[in-house]
């Protein structure tokens, strides 16, 4: 569905980005993981065209999108959200949503009112219906990342980037968090890319992880098989005698 | 029969199976015709004083001035702090090509429409490029800049002096009649401007523009097309301020730089968003009718008036409710109705 060819980015000397290649399958869950400063977030805002690659490809569904502007990223079906939430402050819950289905994909005929019903369902689906005509600034962290979640959705996308979508939830809320991915990937059929911090989360629910370090990637598959490299274990722990 | 009846917050009236209600607290008097007839009656009282028919029609084009203005601040998401560029841009356009080339209101009036929209098409890259506050400084400089141009190309402009002479649209014979008729005019303008206004932003249009004003970056993500959009909302205001140039010229029949170019015409302009109601399209006439009442009131007490004048804008700014302004006090408003954050700074 995606694939990651040879992708580089720098910023001057930096390279954020160093000779990336992966691919991946419809209707996974991927998990990207790497310490601060892999260049996890970097690729994400390369995927959706926020950064502009210096060189390789990335071809979406057989269509190279490495040119193409975020809006443009946004209508073949590739949406994110972000790892500090950024809504609408001054708008509603349903207002912020129903941007993203209005403008989310070409909707012919779509009025104001026939879209506030389609945002409607994606704020019951994660379950902030009853705050529709809250502000967005009086939301809590995990509103907003349901909001987030929903607005996501909202543009139709075939491949849902998640950055972080669990930073700073308490175990409680990450568990209903990580449910409402699962059920979003059952009812809407998207593909996940999940940047994610927490192991526990992201081990019981990626297919396949892909490991970052310093811009470069060491290791891919299962993720049993990735936590049992001795590579990985020495970016995340600082290797074997750290354990000690 | 005809019963009336009065609840703890309207007046009932039944009549055969008809019921018409008055909700009595003022905020909730909502009903548009009512306003506009309003509008439309006023003047026949004081047909007589020209000099406050006069006023009411400048308060009318301020505020269809402010309207577009309000529109483009939220669509771009900027603070325009040069309205009054496009204003006498059209006003030079449609003045001298009466005066030189004989073009008849008509005329003059698409020449304004094409001149405003191909120099605001040039213009309107700087809202992609102008981040933070270079926007703002850029808009400011556009109208002191033509102000100088008006000012080494005397012979054309006329300078300080003006442009005089030019035809009316309409002349009918008597003065108080020709004051009541541009007044109503600009009742028809303003009220135009109004309604444009009002559908662009209780669309799907309008939502998109809050969006932008919001965050132009999570709006590009979600598939808006940015660029597209500030472009649409520079262009069409800046059209729409033109044409009250073109109305000033063929009324007022006289037009100089010097009135509408410097800095204080714009601060009027800014006052009247800010106390009208942020940027809230129906606030702007409200707002523009305070200021020109404001500044008429305190004409009479001499110098001490630019000390009083904005000491007063800026005790009403404070006092108002909630920071929305005069039409706050009017309205009460739904969360779901979009209220503008204006900010100069921006990322």
């Amino acid at each position: 569905m995606l694939t990651i060819k040879n992708v580089t980015k720098r910023f001057g000397g930096l390279t954020a980005v160093n000779n990336i290649s992966f691919s991946i399958k419809e209707n996974e869950i991927i998990g990207l993981i790497g310490p601060n400063g892999a260049g996890k977030t970097t690729l994400l805002n390369l995927l959706c065209g926020i950064y502009k690659v210096d060189s390789g490809s990335i071809r979406f569904q057989g269509k190279e999108i490495t040119h193409l502007a975020p809006n443009q990223i946004c209508h073949i079906g590739i949406s994110r959200t972000y790892q500090i939430p950024q809504p609408f402050d001054a708008m509603t819950a349903i207002g912020g949503v129903t941007v993203a289905v209005i403008n989310g994909k070409k909707r012919e005929n779509m009025t104001l009112s026939d879209a506030g019903l389609n945002a409607s369902y994606f704020l019951e689906f994660v379950g902030l219906f009853g705050k529709r005509d809250t502000l967005a600034k009086d939301l809590t962290l995990y509103e907003l990342r349901m909001l987030e979640l929903a607005r996501a959705l909202a543009t139709s996308p075939k491949l849902l980037l998640l950055d972080e979508a669990m930073a700073g939830l308490n175990p409680g809320e990450a568990a209903k968090a990580l449910d409402m991915v699962w059920s979003a990937q059952e009812q809407f059929g998207v593909t996940i890319l999940w940047i994610e911090h927490v192991m526990k989360v992201i081990m019981k629910a990626a297919d396949r992880l892909v490991v970052l370090q310093y811009g470069e990637k060491i290791d891919e598959g299962k993720p049993e098989t990735v936590m049992s490299n001795e590579r990985v274990i020495e970016a995340y722990l600082g290797g074997k005698d750290a354990e000690n | 029969m005809v019963s009336i009846e009065l609840k703890r917050d309207r007046l009932l009236m039944r009549w055969k199976q008809q019921k018409y209600e008055w909700i009595i607290e003022p905020r909730y008097w909502r009903n548009p015709i009512l306003w506009s007839l309003l509008l439309l009656v006023f003047p026949l009282f004081i047909s007589g004083y020209p000099n406050i028919l006069t006023m009411v029609t400048m308060a009318n084009l301020y505020a269809a001035i402010t309207i577009p203005l309000a529109l483009q601040m939220t669509g771009t998401g900027r603070m325009n702090f040069g309205p009054q560029f496009y204003l006498g841009l059209g006003g030079y356009t449609s003045a001298l090509l009466n005066l030189h080339l004989g073009f008849t209101p008509f005329f003059t009036l698409l020449a304004t429409i094409l001149i405003c929209l191909i120099i605001a098409l040039l213009l309107s890259p700087i809202t992609w490029i102008a981040k933070g506050l270079y926007f703002s400084l850029i808009t400011l400089i556009l109208p002191l800049a033509l102000l100088d141009l008006t000012y080494i190309f005397s012979d054309l402009f006329k300078g300080e002096v003006g442009l005089m002479g030019m035809d009316p649209i309409i002349s009918l014979g008597r003065v108080t009649w020709n004051y009541v008729a541009y007044y109503y005019f600009s009742v028809f303008l303003m009220l135009l401007f109004l309604l444009v206004a009002e559908k662009i932003s209780h669309s799907r249009f309008g939502l998109t523009m809050a969006s932008i004003n919001e965050n132009e970056d999570v709006a590009l993500m979600m598939g808006v097309n940015v660029n597209k959009y500030k472009v649409f909302y520079y262009v069409f205001p800046s059209i729409l301020t033109g044409i009250i140039g073109w109305f000033i010229v063929h009324t007022f029949r006289t037009f100089a730089g010097v009135t509408y170019l410097p800095l204080d015409f714009m601060i009027k302009m800014l006052i009247i968003v800010m106390i009208g109601g942020r940027a809230s399209v129906y606030g702007m006439i409200p707002g523009a009718y305070f200021v020109c009442f404001l500044e008429e009131i305190l004409r009479s007490i001499g110098t001490s008036n630019y000390f009083v004048f904005p000491l007063v804008l800026i005790i009403t700014l404070v006092i108002l409710p909630r920071g929305e302004g005069l039409y706050g006090l009017y309205h009460k408003r739904h969360p779901r109705d979009y209220f503008p954050v204006m900010r100069v700074r921006r990322e």
